[in-house]
């Protein structure tokens, strides 16, 4: 695959071409509190003309996450009895993500296990959003104390799913294409072609990167080499879970994940007389009311089974169905929760109470 | 492509009372719909929402479905209080694996019932009346709190007067009006009343539903009479909502009741937390 330079001056020119594909939102470093590091500066907005001026596309993931772009928080999925379809609107263009990193590539092609590749049901709402897509990805050029994507089998890059792929470098980016589309797009730029000493220079890059991560999570590595047997090792016991009793099942952990996809459905009467609307909305299993039954039989009754369910989906179950994890390391659960617990931590004290037996 | 969460319309024929809680609904459908025994539905209450129930009423390929509902939620409080007979509701499905059939030719099969679990057993038991010379017995085991609480009582003499079909009935505490068997559906398992119903048990299988803790109690006397895990399903209770394998509430382990269950043996769940609740 050919990698070409875009200068920094010709980010824009990049720009204003996927403005004719569709409404473009990007990962941008947004004015927010000042009290805030860097890392959770950057917001996903949706971007224009007259926003581009300063953008640039910053090296960290963002705060938030795509999902929503393909399981909105609440979404019409029927209109019942007349229409067996409901409009997806935001579907008749395409749309255009920038700024995605590896973790956020990873994380749609978890999700497509489940809502694209199982071929008895094909979720056809999201089919549809999917479809809709252009993934514009980038490198990742730093990295903080909470990703750990090194430990999940991810690096903060990718050389396949996304339609074009940024490495920042000095004075611009490297930028290649990951699909037709991709191509399409890059022909029309007319770039020169990277220079080898430029593609050196990303690969340094890339490394800085992953050693950090490395050296940063070293401590965890070995609760992470299998943590589906891990997991299931403790099926009959809360014995090395006691981080789990800071956890007030907010469900923040649940909602910033970019594949926690639990969802309920819920009716409502429509606009018209003996008209209804179904809609999907994200739901989240650290709610009691997640399983609990008509009648009041709860198999997740306490909060520890509520706590430890969210590790058992991804570590054991969603490996057990689909031979893969999870979970993309992109460690928003831990930015975000409120009772300072860290999944690294968590698996890791499991791991000791186990390895003590 | 399909609409998977898009239910279709059923016009309700005709509502039953089998007891003050229960009620069977008669639907009619628009066009043939195909199901096996266990497979259940979404059963929709327009602008309410949706609850799963498997059908009552024999499977195959029907313009006609019953499904026996209990009073115990905010849906089926619904359907018992407002829904009437010539309503239009609507349905999802089936879904789910179904019942074994294929294991149950040549075995003895022990239905097991308890309460309002014994709706989808029907289904069941007209599937296995349908092909009753392939298997060598059925016995029926139900229990419920009362006589006042039997469902389908006026089939009971229909089904017992088959040829190798026993039925065995019981009530949890004496009653004026009952004669029969006193004591919780277990009663029915202990190793004397299993030998007097003549049950081979290396050579049955057993079909169970009922409340989760009838099942958890059914199963320990099970594997105490000598029945091995293999030998022993049970229809599974666990909230749902997509009914197809996506929305993540339904497990048991690794398995989604509603795509490998709901009827799941017990062999492959016992070893998963909180199996029984």
């Amino acid at each position: 695959m050919n990698i070409y330079f875009l200068s920094e001056s010709k980010l824009k020119d990049l720009m204003n071409l996927l403005f004719g594909y569709g409404r473009v939102f990007a990962s941008k470093e947004a004015e927010v509190a000042s009290n805030r590091n860097s890392e959770s500066r950057i917001f996903i907005r949706e971007l224009n003309k007259e926003s581009l001026t300063d953008y640039r596309i910053p090296g960290f993931r963002a705060f938030d996450n795509f999902k929503s772009f393909v399981l909105p928080a609440r979404s019409k999925i029927a209109d019942y009895p007349s229409e067996s379809w409901a409009d997806i609107k935001e579907t008749k263009k395409k749309r255009v993500l920038v700024g995605l990193k590896a973790c956020d590539l990873a994380s749609f092609a978890i999700l497509d296990k489940v809502f694209l590749d199982d071929a008895d049901f094909v979720d056809p709402f999201y089919k549809k959003r999917r479809e809709s897509l252009i993934l514009v990805s980038s490198d990742c050029t730093y990295s903080s104390d909470s990703c750990f994507c090194n430990l999940m089998g991810y690096s903060p890059y990718l050389d396949k799913g996304f339609d074009i792929n940024l490495s920042e470098i000095n004075g611009g980016y490297l930028i290649e294409s990951g699909s037709d589309l991709g191509n399409k797009i890059l022909e029309e730029l007319s770039l020169p072609d990277a220079k080898e000493n430029q593609i050196l220079s990303r690969d340094k890059k890339r490394k800085k990167v992953i050693e950090k991560l490395q050296k940063g999570n070293s401590e965890f590595k070995k609760a992470f080499s299998r943590p589906d047997v891990l997991v299931s090792g403790t099926f009959d016991s809360d014995a090395g879970w006691d981080l789990g009793s800071t956890c007030v099942s907010c469900s923040a952990c649940t909602n910033v994940c970019p594949v926690c996809y639990c969802f309920t459905l819920f009716d409502r009467e429509g606009k018209k007389k003996e008209q209804y609307e179904r809609y999907m909305v994200w739901d989240s299993c650290q709610f009691k009311g997640f399983s609990q039954m008509a009648g009041g039989m709860n198999p997740r009754f306490s909060h520890m089974d509520q706590f430890k369910n969210r590790y058992y989906h991804k570590f054991f179950r969603f490996y057990e169905r689909y031979n893969i994890y999870k979970c993309t390391g992109c460690g928003r659960c831990i930015d975000n929760c409120l009772g300072d617990i860290d999944m690294r931590e968590v698996l890791s004290g499991v791991y000791g109470s186990l390895k003590v037996k | 492509m399909d609409n998977i969460y898009y239910p279709r319309q059923a016009k309700l024929k005709n509502i039953k009372e089998e007891t003050p809680t229960i009620k069977t609904y008669q639907f009619k459908l628009d066009k043939k719909l195909k199901f096996k025994a266990g497979q259940f539905m979404q059963l929709t209450v327009p602008g309410v929402g949706e609850a799963p129930f498997t059908p009552s009423s024999a499977p195959g390929a029907v313009m006609e479905m019953d499904i026996t509902i209990m009073k115990a939620g905010r849906v089926t409080d619904r359907l018992h209080e407002k829904v009437k007979k010539g309503d239009t509701l609507a349905l999802r499905g089936p879904f789910g694996k179904g019942y074994p059939m294929g294991k149950f030719e040549g075995k003895e099969v022990l239905v097991v019932g308890g309460g309002v679990g014994l709706a989808p057993l029907r289904s069941l038991i007209y599937a296995l009346f349908d092909k009753i010379e392939k298997v060598k017995k059925v016995h029926i085991c139900y229990g419920a709190k009362s006589p006042l609480d039997q469902c389908f009582k006026d089939e009971y003499k229909k089904w017992e007067n088959k040829k190798r079909v026993s039925v065995n009935l019981t009530i949890d505490k004496p009653h004026p009006d009952w004669k029969g068997n006193v004591g919780l559906v277990t009663c029915l398992l202990e190793k004397n009343s299993l030998s007097k119903m003549n049950v081979d048990i290396p050579n049955s299988y057993v079909v169970t539903c009922g409340p989760e803790v009838m099942l958890k109690f059914v199963t320990f006397k099970l594997l105490d009479v000598g029945f091995k895990p293999e030998q022993i399903y049970l229809s599974m209770n666990r909230r749902m909502s997509c009914g197809v394998g996506k929305c993540a509430r339904c497990n048991i382990g690794p398995y989604y009741l509603c795509k490998d269950g709901p009827d799941m043996c017990y062999a492959d769940i016992k070893d998963y937390p909180n199996v029984f609740g």
